[in-house]
């Protein structure tokens, strides 16, 4: 009897995992086509949570996964970790990129012009419950501008910091393998700069929506204003073993510059990831806004959300609170009712005496 | 110059999953955790094919150290058939192609969630304990890079605070598992989530034991014939959980750690926690011929390893069959 117990978790966590993609049905190339066709925001979401750019491997993870991201992302992880490195792609300025849309709070007009591009900002959140019915939503066209929209403009905090507005961080001069990268290293406080926005642009978006929106209604010191939000594609230009350099292709990013407006200058709060997610971008800045000399423990302070919005990580441990915990329980309990004992067996004495 | 100058043929995966700098980074800062027993040495922590909090702290280790000839035993909370002991298994044995056991005597490396089995381990034996919280001042510090700095000047103040003050509250010290121990005489360490009965199999051990936490990116070591005492007052003796004295209800081991299993009539039974000591019992009651390793305890009470070369498996001992060796003191 013991011998079958002991072999009786092997039968069953296949069982249940056959139990799960049954319920899924077939994935193969055309259901991820679908995915990748129906859904590219959610694609983007999960590729920069991932780190990982690649679309197709990203609504692959999403249909295995059957639409959990927390399990889509760590499949692209684990897949991305044993990846080799060929190359490291030279840095792109903001002026570089070919952007799509690029917004500035700040002010009325920049420089280039605001530009919004695709957005649903000014939708009418309305179901299109007709769709339910047998009707269908065709996109109408866009109407073409008389004039084409430059492909690239200058940041706004450069035209900052040349009217002495604000101050820019010194230029970073280190490059190729030398960067710190932290999916190779540790991360630890004080975080390098590097390290920092790196764990922004993987961050998990609700949890990182969840500590910016703290910070914005007042448990940071500094308000957000949107300098200038992003969304763009950067070239990768990577050299080849002869020297020759050349582009490997174009990698949907976003980014988003905050800007506080306390004390006689500028300061500025910056967060980038790959793929396109506007609300992860302005929350993860906002958060890089309050960092600097946030108390320790407060949900501004970089060691706090840094980790605590690591998706992997977080829901990682959540769910591990299903495994059995009986001999920790065990042991807690024996103190426990020792305790208890002690307690019953002194008590008599502890009477007042009248 | 071709691609096929500059890399290797491809391979769908690595052998042993993961990829050749990420065990290098391992092999680097197992030996600087051996170098320093017990203390936390900060590492990479590849995502691996689990989700994190199971055990991928471990598993990165064992992928590390496992070859084709490794024979490897996985035990979760004791057993060796527990749902995500039987996954990590699956996982070793189908990245590397290692021989699986569930043998402790068999065993070259032991990947254990929360318990160290009960039969002596021997010198050409690893252990590798996942660690949910590496950080034992965390319940008084939650900040990371304060408590390293904690560590760095052994201010351990607070632990001994904390301690006193469940002896005040409780009349005596409540820590269940995870019991903070001194590591040779200069780090506390977290032993992970074993229970106290468990922590004294790592004093003075001849095996090596490697605890990792792959979220808390954190890897740590007790070495062979390292001290590692927990953190007791002089005037309150450190206590194990009150096992000596229960019996299996299933083999009819007596004293080891057990599992409590509550039972409709209201009372509870007792279950032998480390399944495969449990197993052998069985065995051996039924009249097989099984290997049996020595114990930590007898009859209930723990005995310091001999000194001298690693025991032989003794032949049998069971409750039917008592030991005549006379049960040492406590630690």
């Amino acid at each position: 009897m013991a011998y079958v117990a002991t072999r009786g978790g092997e039968r069953a966590i296949e069982q249940s995992e056959r139990l799960f993609r049954a319920e899924l049905g077939r994935i193969d190339a055309a259901r991820v086509a679908q995915v990748r066709q129906a859904l590219p925001y959610l694609v983007d979401r999960v590729m920069g949570e991932a780190s990982l750019y690649d679309e197709d491997l990203a609504a692959l993870a999403m249909a295995q996964t059957g639409g959990d991201l927390y399990e889509a992302v760590l499949v692209l992880r684990a897949w991305r970790t044993t990846q080799p490195r060929l190359a490291v792609a030279a840095p792109v300025e903001q002026g570089q990129l070919f952007t799509h849309r690029r917004i500035s709070a700040a002010f009325k007009d920049i420089p280039g012009g605001q530009v919004l591009g695709p957005t649903l900002d000014y939708s009418h959140r309305v179901l299109a419950t007709d769709v339910l019915s047998g009707g269908a939503v065709d996109p109408v066209p866009v109407a073409p501008a008389a004039r084409a929209a430059p492909a690239q403009y200058p940041s706004v905090s450069a035209w900052q910091a040349a009217n002495d507005l604000a101050d820019l961080p010194a230029p970073d001069g280190v490059t190729g393998e030398a960067i710190p990268d932290l999916t190779r290293e540790p991360l630890l406080f004080p975080a390098r700069r590097a390290h920092t926005l790196q764990s922004l642009a993987r961050a998990e978006t609700g949890g990182v929506l969840a500590l910016g929106y703290a910070a914005m209604r007042g448990y940071g010191q500094a308000h957000p204003t949107v300098n200038e939000l992003r969304l763009a594609e950067a070239e990768i230009v990577v050299a080849h073993p002869d020297g020759t350099e050349f582009s490997a292709g174009r990698v949907k990013v976003s980014q988003a510059e905050v800007v506080s407006k306390k004390g006689d200058k500028l300061t500025l709060g910056f967060a980038a990831t790959l793929g396109w997610n506007e609300v992860k971008c302005i929350a993860a800045a906002t958060l890089d806004l309050n960092s600097a000399g946030a108390p320790k423990g407060s949900a501004t302070e970089e060691e706090f959300f840094l980790y605590h919005t690591e998706g992997v990580e977080a829901s990682g441990f959540c769910i591990h609170f299903k495994l059995p915990h009986y001999v920790t329980f065990q042991s807690s309990l024996d103190a426990m009712r020792d305790a208890a004992a002690r307690r019953s067996a002194r008590s008599p004495q502890q009477e007042p005496a009248e | 110059m071709t691609l096929a100058d500059l890399a290797r043929p491809w391979a769908a995966m690595s052998y042993g999953f993961l990829d050749a700098s990420a065990k290098r980074e391992l092999r680097r800062k197992m030996i600087k955790a051996v170098c320093v027993p017990g203390c936390q040495m900060p590492y990479a922590s590849r995502e691996v094919p689990m989700a994190r909090g199971w055990g991928t702290g471990g598993l990165q280790v064992s992928l590390t150290l496992i070859n084709p000839r490794t024979r490897v035993k996985v035990i979760d909370q004791g057993a060796d058939d527990s749902v995500n002991a039987a996954s990590i298994r699956r996982f070793l044995a189908r990245v590397s192609g290692a021989p699986v056991t569930l043998d402790t005597l068999e065993a070259d490396l032991i990947q254990s969630r929360h318990r160290v089995p009960e039969e002596i381990l021997r010198s050409d034996q690893v252990l590798v304990l996942q660690v949910p919280n590496p950080e034992p001042l965390r319940p008084v510090q939650p900040n990371m890079s304060i408590a390293r700095q904690m560590h760095a000047d052994a201010d351990y103040g607070r632990m001994w605070l904390q301690l006193y003050e469940q002896i005040v509250r409780s009349g005596r010290v409540m820590q269940g598992a995870s019991y903070p121990s001194m590591v040779n005489g200069r780090h506390v360490m977290t032993p992970s989530p074993i229970p106290r009965w468990d922590v004294p199999k790592l004093h003075m051990a001849r095996h090596l034991t490697i605890l990792s936490a792959g979220r808390e990116k954190r890897i740590f070591a007790v070495p062979p014939f390292t001290r590692v005492e927990p953190l007791v007052f002089d005037d309150v003796p450190y206590r194990v959980e009150d096992h000596g004295g229960l019996t299996c209800a299933r083999s009819g081991a007596r004293g080891v750690f057990m599992n409590e299993i509550p039972q409709s009539d209201g009372g509870s039974a007792h279950e032998v926690s480390d399944s495969e000591w449990g197993v052998k019992t069985i065995r051996h009651r039924d009249g097989e011929a099984v290997r049996m390793g020595e114990t930590w305890y007898r009859d209930g009470r723990f005995v310091a390893p001999r000194p001298g070369p690693d025991p032989g498996p003794r032949s049998v001992r069971t409750d039917a069959d008592p030991d005549p060796v006379p049960g040492g003191g406590a630690p």
